[in-house]
Formats: structure tokens, C-alpha cells, sequence
């Protein structure tokens, strides 16, 4: 028994495969999702999912999305997702120096929240290459 | 030699008497006494030269725009099949009910900015008027959200008092989701809704753009029909994961349904409008060079009409002399 999972995002379809298992993490909490779940629908927070193939585990950025998941199929839409293999390095590093900067001289509540944003965006790419696969 | 002095005699009466399009071969003849014998009627060979220039040029500048939508449209098409897949999960989860009857509709009309595009952007408008006709009742009034400029200047005609927001120059940049999830927020923002309508061109290929209609309910209405069963009845069975309430959960979701599919209705707006101005520029150009042919022939006629009434001329005057 497999899951079927489809990651989408709005410019192109990121992952789409059959899958023993994944972790999302939700706003809440990190849930492990097994063949033959509940239907469950939630939003998945800024942060890693992991996904598991036949003992290989898979990292992946999410920024914001929506899981849906019945019948042993998961559908994960939402703004942007990453697959850990994806990511350069370097460019996450630069990034996240400037996001980091932008928070340092941020002025008013909205741009305070927008960089708080970006610089989530950024260390979840950073967290997503440097994590240990086992 | 003495072709080039008639054409200068043609010349000097055509100035001042020949003001718009040379269509008219009477007047020519008329203006040009000097250079043709009384009664024959003749085009000036100049009056068609001219306008076998200006459509030479109008087919090379039609021939060059056809050539620049075809490889815009390329990029485009990609990122249009791309997009298709975003707005499908929506569907299995919420179904798609487009028969609902509501009391608020909003109708959201994409067209382009640009005109030159065949006839994409009435299609579009005639749908629109269409829905505007069927959703109409007693307490029932729909509006119109216009986003391009060639949908407000046909809507604007008859519908003005239904206008609630319209957006143009939305093509200035190549499109991206923060665009358009930006002007979903603020169409979300400014208008009351029980539910959206949108109302674009389907690209399928390059010849075929089918007009669409894609529905999403607002969230209340969402509640309404899950309580009342039907396909929108199996919501309940998914968990809501995250502490949030339903209605929280159902906003969100409507949201981010419209942002997505508002993105894929412009991208396939897009695609159908450079399909489409690239068959209208092609068959220009091909209108074109068929006229260049008949002109090319014209002026032919004209031509060897001339020098044939001076042979006549030069041989009767010898003839004349001798005898």
C-alpha cells in the first residue's frame, strides 16, 4: 500500500510519485501521515516535510500550503515548495544574510511581518539542505 | 522620356487635387487630362505605386507582429500548462457546482489590454452579458469585475452602474502568482460575494479558444450547501487539522482557490490572445499580398496602356504628315 502524493504549486508541478510515507508540519504540530489515513485537510506551515521512499527519506520546503489527504492520496498545493536537491547552497546563504539585514532595519508593523517572512522562508531552505538523510 | 514628362504633368494636377485613399479611378482621370487622350479612362500609374507601397509595408509590419506573438506565445504556453494543475485539488475537495443559484454574483471578465487579437475579447464580453442576463432577478443584481482594457471599453458602453473594479495593464510585467494573488486580495477585499464568476478564453491549441466560466462560492455559501448535502456534503468527512474553526478553514480555502484560479485564467487569457493575433495577423498578411497582386496587375495595365495610346500617337502623327 502507497501513497500517492502530488505537490503543486502555482508555476509548475514540484513532485508527483507514489510514497510510503510523510511528515508535514502543521501550525500546531508535526504529523506523520501512513497508508490508509483519515481524510484529514489542514494547512501546513512554513516549514520541512519529509517524505519517505522505499527507506529514503526526501526533504521539501514548504512555504504555506494546504494538504489534503483521502483515500491514500495527499495533494499539497500552496505558494512555493522546494525539494531539498533543488536548493543552491550559496543562494539560500545570501539570502538569508539579507533577510536577516532587512529584519535589523525594519520600520512599521507590515514590513516587520514581511520580513519575519522572508526570513522563515529562507532558513527553512537553509534547514532543508543542510539536514542529515537517513 | 516622354513617359517621364506625362508622369510629371500627372503629378503637378495630382497635388493639389487628390486628398484621402486613391480609390476612386474616376477622379484621377479627370485630374490627369493631360496625360491620357479624351476618352480614356485610366488610373495614374503614380496613385498605384503609391498604394502598392503602403501595403507592401502594412504586410511586413503584420508579417512581424505575427512573428513576435508566435514566440511570446511559446514561453506563455508552458507556464499555462504548468499552471492547470493548481486549481484541480480545489475541485475534488470542494466539487464544482456551477448551477448554484445565489443571490450576489460577481461576475470577473479577463480580457486584453491590446487590441489586434481577432475576436477573443467580444467572446468574452458576449459571455459575460450572457451571465449578467441569466443571474438577474428580482433582488438578484450582478456586478462586473473588468480586468484589460478591451473588456472595460466594450462593458463600459452599457453596463456602466455595474461596474465595480476594473484593472488594466496587467500584462506591463510577464505575469506571476504575487501579482495576481495581490488583486485577488484586493477584489476579495472590495467586493461582497455569495459567488465569483470567471469568465475567460480556455487556450486548447492554436486555433481553438474555447470562452470559460469557472465558479467559486464564498465561504458562507460553502457551509450552506455542506449542510444541505450533495457533493459539498463530503467536506465533512475530512478532519480540520491545525485548532482553527471550519469557517477560518473554509476562507482560507476560498482564497487561495480564487488566487489560483484567477492566475490560470490570466495565463490562459494570455496564451488564447497571441493564438489569436497570431492567425489575424497571418490572414492580414495574406489579405495583403492578394491585393498586391491586383494592384501589381492594375498597374501593369495602366502602364502598358500608356505607351500604348502614345505609339498611336507618335504613328498616327507620322501617317498624318506623310499623307
Amino acid at each position: 500500500m502507497t501513497l500517492n502524493i502530488c505537490v503543486l504549486t502555482p508555476n509548475r508541478m514540484i513532485w508527483d510519485s507514489d510514497v510510503k510515507e510523510i511528515i508535514l508540519s502543521t501550525n500546531s504540530r508535526q504529523i506523520g501521515v501512513l497508508p490508509n489515513h483519515a481524510p484529514i485537510s489542514t494547512a501546513v506551515d512554513i516549514g520541512l516535510s519529509r517524505i519517505r521512499r522505499n527507506d529514503q527519506w526526501l526533504t521539501v520546503a514548504l512555504m504555506g500550503d494546504l494538504a489534503r489527504i483521502s483515500n491514500n492520496e495527499i495533494t499539497i498545493s500552496g505558494n512555493d515548495a522546494e525539494i531539498s536537491t533543488e536548493i543552491d547552497p550559496q543562494e539560500v546563504k545570501q539570502t538569508l544574510e539579507i533577510a536577516e539585514a532587512n529584519l535589523s532595519r525594519v520600520e512599521g508593523n507590515r514590513q516587520a511581518i514581511e520580513s519575519n517572512l522572508a526570513l522563515r522562508r529562507a532558513s527553512t531552505q537553509i534547514e532543508a539542505v543542510n539536514v542529515i538523510s537517513y | 522620356m516622354a513617359m517621364a514628362a506625362l508622369r510629371r504633368e500627372g503629378r503637378r494636377f495630382l497635388l493639389p487635387t487628390v486628398s484621402s485613399a486613391p480609390t476612386i479611378a474616376a477622379r484621377p482621370a479627370i485630374s490627369n487630362e493631360e496625360s491620357c487622350l479624351f476618352g480614356v479612362r485610366s488610373i495614374s500609374t503614380q496613385i498605384v505605386r503609391n498604394r502598392m507601397k503602403s501595403v507592401k509595408n502594412i504586410q511586413k509590419i503584420t508579417k512581424a507582429m505575427k512573428m513576435v506573438a508566435a514566440s511570446k506565445l511559446r514561453g506563455v504556453q508552458t507556464r499555462t500548462e504548468a499552471s492547470r494543475g493548481v486549481w484541480q485539488p480545489f475541485i475534488a475537495l470542494l466539487g464544482d457546482s456551477p448551477s448554484i443559484d445565489v443571490k450576489k454574483n460577481v461576475i470577473v471578465t479577463v480580457s486584453s489590454d491590446k487590441g489586434l487579437c481577432g475576436g477573443i475579447n467580444s467572446t468574452s464580453v458576449k459571455v459575460s452579458k450572457a451571465l449578467f442576463k441569466v443571474y438577474s432577478g428580482p433582488e438578484k443584481e450582478p456586478k462586473y469585475v473588468i480586468l484589460g482594457e478591451k473588456g472595460k471599453a466594450q462593458l463600459v458602453r452599457d453596463s456602466k452602474d455595474h461596474i465595480m473594479l476594473s484593472v488594466s495593464e496587467l500584462q506591463k510585467n510577464p505575469v506571476n502568482y504575487t501579482q495576481v494573488s495581490v488583486l485577488a486580495d484586493d477584489i476579495l477585499k472590495n467586493v461582497e460575494f455569495d459567488a465569483l464568476r470567471v469568465v475567460y478564453n480556455k487556450f486548447r491549441s492554436i486555433v481553438l479558444f474555447i470562452p470559460t466560466v469557472s465558479t467559486i462560492l464564498s465561504p458562507e455559501t460553502i457551509e450552506k450547501e455542506s449542510e444541505a448535502g450533495g457533493s459539498l456534503g463530503d467536506l465533512d468527512l475530512y478532519e480540520i487539522e491545525g485548532g482553527e474553526t471550519k469557517s477560518e478553514v473554509l476562507q482560507n480555502l476560498t482564497e487561495f482557490q480564487f488566487s489560483c484560479v484567477m492566475f490560470n485564467a490570466v495565463l490562459e487569457n494570455a496564451c488564447s490572445e497571441l493564438g489569436a493575433r497570431m492567425s489575424a495577423m497571418d490572414s492580414s498578411s495574406r489579405n495583403a499580398g492578394e491585393m498586391l497582386d491586383r494592384l501589381t496587375l492594375a498597374y501593369n495595365r495602366t502602364r502598358q496602356a500608356s505607351i500604348t495610346t502614345e505609339l498611336i500617337e507618335i504613328i498616327s502623327g507620322a501617317s498624318a504628315l506623310e499623307g
